[in-house]
Formats: C-alpha cells, structure tokens, sequence
C-alpha cells in the first residue's frame, strides 16, 4: 500500500509497574480496511486500545497519526484527531436522549440548535442504516442501538480511526451481523476500522487483515486471505512459556455431588448439563463473554434460572438467594475482587470471619476476637499469606495474597462445593502455583471444586474435567488427557463444533 | 400511550408536580375555611421568591452527583454583608450592590468548587465544613450585631413589594417576578446551551463524559460557583424583604433548597431533573408548611413530623413514578426492537 497509515504504533511499550502490558508492538491502520485483532483474553488489547485513544501513554515507543509523531493527552486530543472508539459496554448518558448523545462532545457554537441537531441526527442514524427515533431517552434503548448512537457520535466528530472492541459479544446474531455491515460500510467510506473480536469467523467474514497478539507482543500481521482459523489459533496460544503449571492427580470419587441438567436463564445462557463428583475439579473454560459467571451465579442463587434442575447431595435443589447456597454449603469466589469479595479497609481477620461470623460468638453474643485472631493466624500459615499480623487492611496487601484472604474466607466455611471464579486474575506465576495447589489441597481433602478461569494452562493444571462454554451454550466437556490449549480455543470460538 | 411517548419524560414530571400542587390546594381548601385568596398567593410567592433562587443553584450541583450545604451560611453572610455595605453607603448605586452581592455568593461558591472539584474532597464533606465556617464568618464580621430594616434605604426594602402585574386578585410583586425570571432564564439556559449539556452528562455518566473529551472537574467547579451565585443573589433578596439580619439569617434553607429540588424530580443521584422542577418543588414545599400552620388538625408539635412525611411521600411517588415509566418505555423499546 503506498497510503501512509493514517494511525501507526511504533515500537510501543507499556509498562504497568513492573508488568509489561505492551512490549515493542506494531500495527500499522490504513484507510479503508477492516483491521482484525484477535488474541487471549490478557493478550494486551486493552492497553492498546487505551494507548491509541489517549488514556494511556506508552512508557516508549511512537504513535503516529497520518505519518506524524503525536503525543495524544486524553481522549479528547484522540477524538480531535479523528480516533474513536467503542465497547462492548456501550457508553452512553442514560438520562440524555439520542440526539443529545450524539452531540455530547461538540464543541462550537454556544447555543444549541435543536431542529438542527435533530436533523444531523437522523442523517447520521440514517448513513448508519438504523431506524432510530432521535428523541428517545438512551437509558431505554437496546444494547445495539446504545452501539449505533455512539458510531452515529463518532461519525459527527469526522471518525477516520473507529476501534470497535468486542462490540458484537452481547448482541444477538441478527444485531451482529447489522453492525458488521455498519462497521463494512464504514470502512468504504474511507475509516479505519479496527475489529477485535473472539469470534473468528467472524474475523473471517469481515477483516481485510488481522493481527495476532500474545502476551503483550505483536505476533503476526497478515492478509485475511494469506491465513486460516487453525493457524489464528495456534498463533494466539502457542507460547514458549508452555505449561507452565503441572496437572496433579485426580481426587475424584465416584459419589457424584453436584448434578445440573439443562440450567437456562433466559436471554444468558441455555441447557447446561455436567455432573461433578465429590473430590472433583471441574474447570469452566471460554472467552470473555461465554456467560461462564452467570452459570456459578444461577447456582449460587444469586440468577434466577428459567429452567433446569439442579441435583445436589442426591437431592433436587432450589436455590433463589446466596444465604441459602451458603446454607447448603456452596461458595462462591467472586473474580472481581474489589467489589465483590473483600471489604479493602478492613483488617485480614475481620474478612476472614465475615461470612461465618457466627462461629466467633461468645455466649454473650459479642465477638469472639482471640478465637477470630487464631482462624486468621492458622490460614496466614496455611496459605502462606505474606503479612507481618492479620490486622492489616485488605487494601495494602498484594493482589497475589488479597486472593488467599479471599479464598482462606471461603475455605474457613468449610464448603462442600467451591465455585471460584477466575482464582488467579492478575497475581504473579508463583501466588498462582500456591492458589493452585490450595484448591487440589481443598479438594484432596474431600471438598470438591468449580472452577472458572480464562486462562488456558491454568485450566489444564486444574480441570480434572474440563466444560467449554461458548455465547451461553455448552460446548463439550473433554476429560483432561483429551483436553489441550488448542482444542479447548478452537470449541470456545466456535471454529470446532460441540460434539 | 400516545401522550406518554409525545410527552419528554421532563414535561411529564412538570405536569405530575402540577397535578400534586393542584389536589393540595384543593385539600387545604376544603379543610381551612378562607384559603384560598390574594394573601395566601402573596406569602407563599415572596417565600419562594427567595427560596427558588437557592433550589435553582442546588439543583445545578446536584445534577453533577454533588450536594452544597453552605448555601444557608451564604445567603446569611451576603444578605449581612450588602446590608452593612448599603447601611454605611446609603448613596450606593443599586445595581452595584446587588453586583456585591453577586460577587460575594460566587466567591464562596468558587471556594466549594475548588475543594470539591480540584481537591477532589467530596462535597458533603466540603459543604458541610464550609456551611460552617461561612456562618462563623458571619458571626465575626458582625461582631454579633444586626442589621435592621430602618437603616436601610426605602427604595431596597420596599422592592421585593413593588406590584409589576396582576392576574385576576393574584398580585406579582417584584421579588417574586424577578426570581421567577432568573429561574426562567437558568432553564432556557441548561435546555438550549450546549455547554450546560455537560452537567447532565457529567452527572449521568461520569465514565463516558470523560471518553466523551468533556472536563469533568471544570464541569463540577461551575456548578459550584453558580450555587453561590444564586445563594447570594437570594442573600440579597433576603435582606430586601426582611430588612432585619441577624447572625442566624438563613439557617436552614440548605436542607429546604434540597428537598425543594428533590420534591421538584432532581435525581439526587445526579443527570437528570430541571429548575422548572425545582421552582415547583419549593412552591409546594412552602405551600405545605404555610398551610400546616393554618390547619387545625394537626398541632403545631407535629407540624414539622407530617412535612417530612410529606417530602417523603412526594419522593416516593415521584420515583415509583419514573421507574413504572422508564420500565413502560423499555418494554415498549424492546417491542418495537423486536
């Protein structure tokens, strides 16, 4: 191509502390092609996206815009210079209606001219090949039009670099495949446009080329029409790293302790079915989006199922609400947490007792706080939290043993299912063979275990069995001497069928 | 159906708010014989006068998820302060004292705007110290003396007073005209100026107002100083009606100016609601209040108790309301969608 790119990264780096995010990426846009993104889940494409449009700088490294170095401050410097994007997550005013939305960061002109505004709405609704009413309030519209109303946003601000990151993961086929037409039709106007996307067909269908990304590095640039799905899958797996992580043996017994069959929530996920036998761990794989949470929080009781049973113990359970799933001793780990898991501010005991409370009571009903301190002592051994006393906030220690704190709560519950979701997010290789080798203690034990995790050689150290999840349907369920990385990515995108 | 979605979910607010008003006046008039004539429209307008001017700046913080407490203290301190300026210049020019006045509430609003938005102290923290200080600011600058209605000149106490023009006995008197207008004006503002949309976004999505390139904090810091411009234009206005300032001028009207927004259909959790709402917000705030006074039934120990039921009652309609609707829309959305 003789164009100069209209957006390059050169030698980009982003160091996180002493993460690497990014290392030495490059990426060329031109105008009018479709240019598709695909990597893992942690791949780094995040961090890219937040680097091309303003919110990150690189620690090193050069963006260029039309063949000019530039230093982009903020997502509005990206928006002035015609780089735009959109999420998965729609971001849009709730309270605004559509045409206001659209012209949220306008920047001329003092007072605001309705009927005109009105108009370029519809024209710009209308360029996008939407029926749209421009005076509805955003907080009603759907999920693909919330999509539509921020093109529409972008396309008013003169878009020549539009980033759609996963926009079609939580949209129904239909949608999808009318966004993939908006985002074609975009790109023979003339727009870069960048795609990422898990869904490598539809990689296929749309990109003009496609980039591969792991572990923060550039892997591979290529026409669409130079590659196929498996050599994409094998590009974004392969590690030299390997695995990194050594399966340990199997405690399954032959009691089965959990049974599920054909659990749907409506509009989420439908007919899921696996049995987990006491002593088991059974290892949920998918990419973001596969609805893996929403299943764990239909068991917990925290979704309310549209049908299914649910067989536990050997005897058919309801569960509506967490207190009652904490009852029949089911715990949940969630992967978020700062919001979900642990109160940041207060002291490691004070988390590790908070859900069994109950066990601290003196006669008296105050709290028991030597038998609390000793709880909090036994699992700062056990699990090798690396604290000076456990009357240090939750908030100071590292994320590596925030995940212990979390998971000795759960523990100290002595559930007979744990359901821990994604146990190792953003904690370093060592904490992770430690988590590891708690939750295999756990179920060596006789607890058994449910776990959620996007991370591949995780799931193969773990998964005693392994259930792929894919857009809210149930893929397969591959023993682990079946299971490999490339198999396991190639039912979660959808390029091998469920058996 | 055809109404609910011509309407804008605002205006549908406006007439709910309308229809409340209206059934009760109707109750009162039922129950108080007398009610309803000129000097019932009189004392209620010269109240709200005042009071619409604070709910109008309320209502711009609130907007932006804040909340500005201080607005008592500086309606006290700047009715004080352009009292002792017009008592020690009785030839001042009237435009520039109601300038000084003007001045004095921003400053105090721009010292608000700053910890808040610069500082990033959150706001009920900040009004709250700030609410205050201002009043021992007062205290000090008064020396603990008063300013009294016969220092004054004529012309300043006998404004608010004025008849501009009546509808049939109901007579619009100046103050109340002139608050009226300025509340006007703030909602043909933040309806037809394009930065004005800015405090709604900032307010309704503080994530995406910030991918949308829109400077929260200098959103945030305006809103501030705007309070404090409408608390002391009401300063003025306070002193104009009362003529006697004393060191507790004001006390109060902070929580009264919230409810009067919150009754009006501000979202206390900021992005959406209008001055209009707040205006009609503190006309029934006051009308309840005036009217307890006056009704019988319920004595004056409780008084207070059956307002706050009131406001609760008011809210807790007003949001049932606006939830049943946003629910009727999205259904009726995902229909049309399908």
């Amino acid at each position: 191509m003789t164009l100069a790119p209209t957006l390059a990264l050169r030698g980009v780096s982003k160091n996180f502390g002493m993460t690497a995010a990014l290392t030495d990426m490059t990426l060329e846009l031109f105008p009018g092609e479709v240019h598709a993104i695909v990597g893992e889940n942690g791949a780094g494409k995040s961090t890219m996206i937040k680097i091309m449009t303003g919110i990150h700088h690189p620690s090193s490294g050069v963006l260029e815009v039309d063949g000019a170095a530039v230093v982009l401050n903020g997502s509005k410097a990206a928006r002035l210079r015609g780089v735009a994007a959109i999420y998965q997550e729609p971001m849009v005013f709730p309270d605004l209606d559509v045409t206001e939305n659209i012209f949220i960061s306008a920047t001329s002109g003092l007072f605001l001219n309705r009927p005109t505004m009105r108009r370029a709405a519809r024209a710009l609704i209308a360029r996008i090949g939407m029926t749209l009413d421009v005076d509805r309030i955003a907080s009603g519209l759907s999920l693909a039009e919330q999509q539509a109303v921020e093109i529409a946003r972008a396309l008013s601000q003169d878009v020549r670099v539009l980033i759609m990151d996963e926009p079609t993961a939580s949209l129904s086929a239909h949608e999808a495949s009318e966004l993939r037409r908006i985002a074609r039709a975009l790109a023979e106007d003339g727009v870069s446009v960048v795609y990422i996307s898990h869904r490598l067909e539809e990689v296929f269908e749309l990109a003009n080329r496609v980039s591969v990304i792991r572990d923060g590095k550039h892997i591979s640039t290529k026409l669409i029409s130079d590659t196929d799905p498996q050599t994409l899958i094998a590009e974004m797996v392969g590690r030299e790293v390997g695995n990194y992580f050594t399966k340990m043996p199997s405690t399954a017994t032959t009691e089965t302790l959990l049974s599920v069959q054909g659990l749907s929530v409506d509009g989420v996920f439908e007919d899921i079915s696996f049995d987990i036998k006491r002593g088991e761990i059974l290892a949920m794989a998918g990419l973001i989006g596969a609805r893996r949470t929403d299943v764990a929080l239909a068991l917990f009781g925290m979704l309310k199922t549209s049908a299914g049973t649910v067989t536990y113990k050997g005897q058919s359970l309801k569960i509506t609400s967490s207190r009652q799933a904490i009852d029949a001793g089911i715990a949940y780990v969630s992967e978020d947490r700062r919001k979900l898991g642990l109160a940041m501010a207060l002291p490691i005991r004070w988390n590790i007792s908070l859900a069994t409370l109950q066990k601290y009571l003196t006669p008296m009903g105050l709290i028991n706080t030597s038998a609390e301190i000793a709880t909090a002592w036994d699992y700062k051994k056990k699990l090798n939290i690396r604290t000076p006393n456990t009357d240090i906030a939750v908030g100071n220690l590292s994320g590596g043993n925030q995940q212990k704190v979390m998971l000795a709560k759960w523990l100290n519950m002595t559930p007979d299912l744990l359901i821990v979701d994604e146990p190792t997010r953003g904690i370093d290789v060592g904490a992770k063979a430690e988590v590891h080798a708690l939750i295999r203690a756990f179920t060596a034990a006789g607890g058994t275990a449910l776990v959620i995790s996007s991370d591949l050689p995780e799931v193969l150290a773990l998964g005693d069995r392994i259930l792929v999840m894919r857009e809210g349907r149930q893929m397969a369920i591959l023993n682990h001497a079946d299971a490999s990385q490339e198999s396991i990515m190639a039912l979660a995108t959808g390029q091998k069928d469920a058996a | 159906m055809g109404l609910l979605s011509r309407l804008s979910p605002a205006a549908l607010r406006i007439l709910a708010l309308l229809a409340v008003l209206a059934i009760v006046i109707l109750f009162f008039a039922s129950q108080i014989e007398g009610y309803l004539n000129g000097r019932l429209f009189n004392r209620i307008s010269s109240s709200v006068a005042i009071m619409a001017l604070i709910a109008t700046g309320q209502t711009l913080v609130i907007l932006t998820r804040n909340i500005d407490l201080s607005v008592g203290s500086v309606v006290g301190f700047t009715a004080f302060a352009t009292g002792s300026i017009i008592t020690n210049h009785p030839e001042l020019n009237p435009l520039l004292l109601l300038l000084y006045a003007a001045l004095v509430g921003t400053s105090f609003g721009i010292i608000n705007g700053l910890l808040v938005a610069y500082a990033r102290v959150p706001s009920i923290i900040v009004t709250l110290a700030t609410m205050a200080l201002f009043r021992s600011f007062l205290v000090e600058y008064s020396n603990a003396k008063s300013i009294t209605s016969d220092s004054l000149p004529t012309w300043l106490t006998d404004f608010p007073n004025l008849p501009v023009f009546s509808i049939g006995t109901l007579e619009f008197r100046a103050g109340f005209t002139a608050s009226l207008v300025v509340v006007l004006l703030v909602h043909l503002c933040l309806t037809r100026l394009r930065p004005a949309r800015a405090l709604f976004a900032v307010g309704s999505n503080p994530e995406a107002a910030d991918m949308a390139g829109i400077d929260a904090k200098r959103v945030v810091f305006a809103a501030f100083a705007l309070s404090g411009l409408m608390a002391g234009l009401a300063g003025f206005m306070f002193l104009a009606r009362f003529g006697n300032i004393t060191v507790v001028a004001g006390l109060g009207f902070e929580l009264k100016s919230v409810a009067s927004s919150v009754v009006g259909g501000v979202n206390i959790f900021g992005g959406s609601g209008s001055v209009i709402g707040a205006f009609l917000g503190a006309i029934l705030v006051d009308l309840l209040e005036t009217s307890l006074v006056r009704w019988a039934v319920v004595s004056e120990f409780w008084r207070e108790a059956v307002l706050g039921a009131l406001i609760l009652l008011a809210v807790a309609t007003d949001t049932i309301l606006s939830r049943r609707l946003a629910k009727l829309r999205a259904k009726k959305s995902k229909e049309t969608t399908k």
